[in-house]
This record gives C-alpha cells, sequence and structure tokens, in this order.
C-alpha cells in the first residue's frame, strides 16, 4: 500500500471517529444550547485533524521500520486533477445536503440544533465519499 | 469537424526496457513524478500534460511523438 492510499484511508477512519464521537456526545440534542453543540462539533472537527495527522505519522513510521527505507510523499500533476475531483465531489455532495437541511428545517420546523448538526455531519461524509473516490483513482 | 476520440498510447515501457532496464521509480525520479503516475501512463489509464510528455521524452533523449502518439 502507498502513501497516498495510507493517508487517505487514514482521513476516511478519522472522519469516521470524528463521526462516532460527536454522535456520542449529542445524545439530547433538542436540550442542548447553541454553545455546548457549537463546543461539541469544534471539538469533533478538531479531532479529525488531529487524527488524520497522528495516522499518517504513525503509518509512516510503521511503514518505515517494515520496508527499511523512507517514502516521500510526492505530489504530481496527477495528485493535483485527483484531488480536483475529489473536492468537486465533496462540495457538491456537501452543497446539495445543505439545500436539503435548510429544506427540511422549513418544512418540518425543525430545532436550528438539528440544522447545525446535520450540515456538520454532512461535512463528514462529504469528506469521507470524496476520500473514497480518491482511493478508486489511485488504485 | 466532427468529434472523434482519440486513444493516445505510448511506449514508455517499452523505452524504459530499452534503457539498461529502467525502474519505474527511477523514471519518476527523473521527471520528478509519483511511480503510481509512471504506472498509470504505462497502462494508459492516465495521459500526461504536455509538458510532463516532454520531460519523459527528454528523459529518453527522444522526440515526444517516439514516445506518444495516436492509435488509429
Amino acid at each position: 500500500m502507498n502513501i497516498k492510499l495510507r493517508n487517505t484511508l487514514g482521513e476516511i477512519i478519522s472522519a469516521a471517529i470524528a463521526i462516532i464521537w460527536v454522535y456520542s456526545k449529542l445524545d439530547a440534542a433538542a436540550n442542548m444550547s447553541i454553545v455546548l453543540i457549537s463546543q461539541v462539533l469544534v471539538q469533533g472537527i478538531g479531532i479529525s485533524i488531529l487524527a488524520s495527522i497522528l495516522f499518517a505519522i504513525v503509518m509512516s513510521i510503521f511503514s518505515s521500520i517494515i520496508t527499511g527505507s523512507y517514502e516521500k510523499n510526492i505530489v504530481d500533476e496527477r495528485d493535483t486533477m485527483i484531488e480536483l475531483y475529489a473536492m468537486r465531489l465533496s462540495s457538491v455532495i456537501f452543497g446539495i445536503s445543505i439545500v436539503i437541511i435548510l429544506a427540511l428545517l422549513g418544512w418540518f420546523n425543525l430545532n436550528i440544533n438539528f440544522g447545525i448538526i446535520a450540515i456538520t455531519l454532512a461535512g463528514f461524509f462529504a469528506s469521507i465519499a470524496s476520500n473514497f473516490l480518491k482511493i478508486y483513482f489511485y488504485k | 469537424m466532427a468529434k472523434k476520440k482519440i486513444n493516445i498510447e505510448n511506449s514508455v515501457r517499452r523505452l524504459r526496457f530499452d534503457n539498461d532496464e529502467m525502474t519505474q521509480q527511477e523514471l519518476a525520479d527523473l521527471v520528478s513524478i509519483s511511480r503510481q503516475t509512471v504506472v498509470a501512463i504505462e497502462k494508459y489509464k492516465y495521459t500526461p500534460s504536455l509538458d510532463l510528455a516532454f520531460k519523459i521524452a527528454l528523459a529518453f533523449d527522444m522526440d515526444i511523438q517516439e514516445v506518444f502518439y495516436i492509435n488509429q
């Protein structure tokens, strides 16, 4: 498994960890204050970023120990193109999600807390989907 | 002019072997790309930019049309 696949998998796992963490902390979201919800969501985003960095470092160390050589992460024009495709998919999913969430909020007269949580989770899911697209291109 | 899909192919794999069995990693290092990109180019899964195509041709000391060509 090359460094790009490892890092992409790391990002997927980190986003999944963040989703689980956010979900476990928001049990009675309707009764929570907007400040508390925002704190949980920001912490979730922070956990996702930190986990992906840690995953990349740990996997890089393990890979170096196993193979006995340091694998450089070279970014070339193909990587840039794949990154653009992934970003496009991510923004399409996130954009559609925001429209659907806003429509649902208005339609069912839902609490704004649900809207904020749903939009953040949509961001995580968009990130996961774009990372799967990257894996498809790298394979 | 009618739209016609063109299949750009290359002889990178053959040229590597003709050049003292150059490895994919060696070619990648020569033109500053990743080994995965060399693999994708050889399998015709990725068509490089003109800039990169010229770099690859120069790495083999050949003209670009000798490395990349259209399969009719």
